[in-house]
């Protein structure tokens, strides 16, 4: 602080050091570690409020991840075995408030890598990213531009992961010719517009209306769905709608009576659905994100480890709150461990080159690549196949798993088309 | 004390305060001093008896406003600041038309609807607000050095001192406006309106200026905050945050200047801090409704009743005291 009153100037290197020494000399262990030391990971993420749901399922699954490390020794670093613990920020989906737990999480609490969920809290993030050089991840990868060297998307590429949805769909129902969609008005919910336009168009299938978006604040969901479905489509997406949103839409299309296909990205929490709909009325329903008791996540390409038994424990713990982000973040863990190790070193820099080298990494659902210039200026998503899932029986099932990488080579363009059409290119975002 | 000296003192603690926080506090110190004026502002509106629902759209309009200037213009960050409170100065004369056609619980609900329509228009029109992302990338405040001290704008503390410096000549403003004339007359408008358009005063033209001059500030504390925090969008300035403010002022009281200022003050550390360090961050959206309620039921009057009880009683000790030896 004195600091401030002799001179100015930090470069990111002496920012990370001064933050270190500061962090260490308020008995908190920094980026700098003697043998044995505790590495601290930040996890920067809605905790509370409407999108919650994508955060604090997040956190819990960590939270298994890093009992099972610790059970297991913990993180080998060059200097020997260090115990691994998660520090949470509830940044509430706000930008200003993902800014201070930031400067917290790096400053105060010496963490050597930060997890995020990304989109709206991002841009409040970037300015302390760019100053520290700290490493950042993101579920989010329209996060991504050029001038975003600390920040990755290893676990998901939300949304392109949605094309293959639609793709099974219309290889395996091709009797299915028309869609309908609606989706919050954010930045969130845009992007996946995009791309389901762009994967409909693709498969074929024809939009009977322009996508209809609606305010974050919507609670009625009755008129959304009276409009949506006025025109009798065969499909209705819900794009990447919150949980909060996806539940009373399938509510509304239970009561108003709609029998045709749903497609969503995700469908957190499904067993509420069916509760408060039917079994009937939910059979069939596509959406992205698997439960990790399925079968098909034993094969011997699926890098999560466990996935039966995380599960299991999960749902021990927290019964009846598995969503789409319970393995996310954690599976985010299992590629950063595996960095650090090969670097021998918990530093941003050291792991970020381990983690790229080669151009290939150990994404959950197979060996992936680094890739993304197109798209996002920068090559910082992890991108490979990706499980399309339905509901069956009332219990979520992995129906399939398709390449994102071959659906984009051939229809690449559509999605560029309409990625452009709604100003979500890396270049048009203001 | 002389008067002065207890304000070099509360002047003196201002500017010590950010180096006994931690860095993240310094960070909420700087939100909760643009906060300050939000609330304060607030209050003036109150003074004519409107309550608006969409003071804190106006405020976003004073932050897209500076955030445009600088980044399609390129104008000084400061001018641009200033900008932006009197762009949403006369987006709120603009709005008094149709507004004050309404009075109580009609103009709240008007007030709504006028605020959800400049949110649409800005998630409608991408070019040039961006639509629903919003504007990133926002120019900060450019650094400069005033020789003793050198303002590194990324740092929470420089931008406390500067958006402070603001603040304070804001709310001296403010506190001039309201005891002047023009704020005598802001509260006979509110309390005595028949008489006082029978003595000649127009009471709309009033209650005008009172919504123009709250919203210009309201417009340079949208403008402080997205300048520091880089990024701006729609959802930022939506009724979530309008709730805070409504809820700032009911806690804090809005019979004194300082009311809804310590309201804004005990119920962000109270939320930020308190319940953060205690380990409570996921249960706080219960315990802050909890503590509403609890200050509703038993505090009708606001916590600035509590200070004017202790300084009555200050004052009647001080009396008692002085009565024997008179």
């Amino acid at each position: 602080m004195i600091s401030k009153f002799v001179g100015s100037g930090l470069s990111r290197r002496t920012f990370l050091k001064s933050s270190a020494v500061t962090a260490l000399s308020a008995g908190l262990p920094g980026s700098v570690f003697a043998a044995g030391d505790t590495i601290k990971i930040g996890f920067l993420a809605p905790l509370t409020g409407a999108v919650a749901a994508w955060g604090k399922p997040g956190l819990d699954g960590c939270e298994i991840w890093a009992e099972r490390v610790n059970a297991a020794g913990g993180i080998k670093l060059a200097d020997g075995m260090h115990k691994v613990e998660f520090v949470s920020y509830d940044n509430e989906y706000d930008p200003a408030k993902a800014r201070t737990g930031a400067t917290k999480l790096i400053r105060e609490d010496g963490v050597s890598f930060i997890m995020m969920l990304g989109g709206d809290t991002w841009p409040g993030v970037q300015p302390v990213a760019d100053k520290t050089g700290m490493l950042f991840s993101t579920l989010l990868p329209s996060d991504l531009s050029p001038d975003t060297n600390t920040l990755i998307a290893p676990a998901e590429v939300h949304p392109i992961y949605n094309v293959t949805g639609v793709e099974w769909l219309a290889e395996n129902r091709p009797e299915l010719k028309t869609a309908v969609m609606c989706a919050q008005d954010d930045a969130l919910g845009l992007p996946s517009v995009a791309t389901y336009l762009a994967a409909f168009e693709a498969a074929g299938i024809e939009m009977l209306d322009e996508p209809l978006l609606f305010d974050p604040a919507t609670t009625d969901f009755a008129p959304v769905v009276t409009r949506l479905i006025s025109k009798n489509p065969d499909i209705v997406c819900l794009d990447t709608c919150y949980s909060d949103y996806v539940h009373p839409i399938a509510e509304q299309l239970f009561q108003q009576g709609f029998k045709g296909q749903i497609i969503s990205c995700t469908a957190d929490f499904y067993d509420q659905m069916i509760a408060k709909t039917s079994e009937e009325f939910m059979e069939g329903f596509i959406f992205q994100f698997p439960d990790f008791d399925d079968p098909a996540l034993n094969a011997d390409n699926i890098n999560f480890s466990d996935p039966n038994g995380f599960y299991a424990e999960f749902n021990k713990r927290h019964p009846g709150q598995w969503g789409a982000v319970s393995w996310e973040y954690a599976s985010i863990m299992d590629l950063w461990k595996a960095a650090a190790e090969k670097a021998g070193s918990a530093d941003p820099d050291a792991v970020t080159a381990a983690m790229k080298d080669g151009g290939k990494g150990a994404h959950a659902f197979g060996d992936a690549d680094w890739w993304g210039t197109e798209l996002f200026g920068i090559d910082n998503a992890l991108v490979g196949d990706w499980p399309v899932v339905a509901i069956e029986g009332g219990k979520a099932r992995i129906k399939d798993f398709r390449s994102i990488p071959d659906w984009y080579a051939k229809h690449g363009d559509l999605l560029i088309k309409h990625m452009k059409a709604y100003d979500q290119m890396w270049d048009q975002r203001s | 004390m002389p008067k002065f000296m207890i304000w070099i003192a509360a002047l003196a603690a201002l500017i010590a305060l950010p180096h006994g926080l931690s860095f993240s506090q310094q960070e909420i110190l700087v939100f909760l001093t643009i906060n300050v004026l939000l609330v304060a502002s607030y209050r003036l509106l109150t003074l004519t008896g409107e309550w608006s629902l969409g003071h804190v759209v106006i405020m976003g309009v004073g932050a897209y406003t500076s955030a445009l200037l600088t980044k399609k213009f390129g104008v000084f960050v400061p001018v641009s600041m200033l900008m932006g409170g009197v762009a949403a100065a006369l987006i709120a004369v603009l709005l008094s038309f149709p507004l004050f056609r309404m009075k109580g619980f009609y103009f709240l609900i008007g007030s709504f609807a006028a605020g959800e329509i400049i949110r649409l228009l800005w998630k409608r029109f991408r070019d040039p607000f961006g639509g629903a992302k919003g504007i990133k990338g926002i120019d900060p405040m450019p650094d400069f050095s005033i020789g003793f001290y050198q303002f590194d704008f990324f740092e929470p503390t420089s931008y406390y001192y500067f958006a402070g410096f603001i603040v304070i000549i804001c709310l001296w403003i403010l506190w001039r406006i309201e005891k002047s004339p023009v704020g005598l007359t802001f509260h006979a408008v509110h309390w005595q309106d028949k008489l006082a358009q029978a003595s000649g005063v127009n009471v709309r033209a009033y209650r005008t200026l009172a919504f123009a001059i709250a919203s210009g500030f309201a417009g340079i504390s949208g403008a402080l905050l997205a300048h520091y925090v880089g990024t701006i969008n729609p959802n930022a300035f939506d009724i979530d945050l309008m709730v805070f403010v409504l809820t700032w002022a009911i806690v804090g009281g809005t019979a004194t200047f300082y009311g809804p200022i310590l309201g804004c003050v005990v119920l962000t550390v109270i939320n930020e801090i308190v319940l953060r360090e205690l380990g409570l961050e996921q249960m706080r959206p219960l315990i802050y409704g909890a503590i509403m309620i609890l200050s509703i039921l038993f505090l009708p009057n606001g916590l600035e009743s509590l200070v004017q009880k202790a300084t009555q009683k200050r004052a009647g000790n001080g009396a008692a005291q002085r009565s024997p030896a008179e």
